[in-house]
């Protein structure tokens, strides 16, 4: 089972204001927080941690048929390389994020030893392809000009 | 502040995160905000805090949690709204 998740920065920007009162503190823990506070980027390091537990999600979700918004439970720690972690509720999830000048994309496995398999394919708009369903993806993130699969 | 009126205040809330100007003209109980609205995730957040702002209320993790549509969340605001006047 796999997860995926893609941030369109550029769409991001305008879409959501992370700078609003109370926001960060509704969907990051206290460890995540610190990264954003302390990070060179912290708008690129609000989009990582995000994508890491939205990827993270999308399999919980498949795994456990909980459905449910709780940002907060799911909690991301980062190492060396963009190679990251998620835990919610006794699982793990290990995930590998690309950090792009114009997107943040992160792919997440239930195994580590997956993550370096997984074949990723991103089109940016307008090249869709045109029947992508049929290529039976692992997992679709669509976020903006951009569509990720993974296999 | 009866069900339908916190319905129609949640409508004016959800308006400017969605596109979907048919299901928001629709919008019901069954109204779900990621699979009729389409509403970004990250932006769930920003609903909670408008409603936060707007009902005067705290929306706990735990609640916040089942806000994914339209029955779930009126139901939180209205329980939220009665501890308040209850105090």
């Amino acid at each position: 089972m796999l997860g995926n998740d893609i941030v369109d920065l550029y769409l991001a920007k305008t879409q959501s204001n992370w700078h609003r009162k109370n926001y960060l503190d509704k969907i990051f823990t206290t460890e995540e927080q610190l990264l954003i506070s302390a990070a060179e980027n912290p708008d690129v390091m609000v989009w990582l941690l995000w994508s890491m537990k939205e990827s993270a999600y999308k399999i919980h979700n498949r795994k456990t048929g909980i459905r449910n918004f709780a940002p907060k439970s799911l909690s991301c720690t980062i190492h060396p390389n963009t190679y990251g972690e998620v835990n919610i509720d006794g699982y793990a999830y290990f995930t590998k994020s690309s950090l792009q000048t114009a997107f943040v994309h992160t792919v997440a496995a239930p195994n580590y030893n997956q993550l370096d398999e997984i074949k990723i394919t991103i089109y940016e708009a307008p090249h869709y392809l045109f029947d992508y369903k049929s290529t039976k993806p692992g997992c679709v993130s669509h976020h903006g000009r951009y569509l990720a699969l993974v296999y | 502040m009866n069900k339908e009126q916190i319905i129609e205040n949640l409508k004016t809330i959800v308006q400017p995160y969605s596109e979907e100007t048919s299901a928001l003209a629709h919008i019901d109980e069954n109204t779900d905000f990621i699979n009729d609205l389409k509403i970004n995730s990250a932006n769930l957040v920003d609903i909670i805090l408008d409603i936060e702002e707007k009902f005067n209320i705290e929306i706990d993790n735990d609640s916040m949690a089942k806000m994914l549509n339209v029955k779930a969340t009126t139901e939180i605001i209205a329980a939220k709204l009665e501890a308040r006047a209850g105090q």
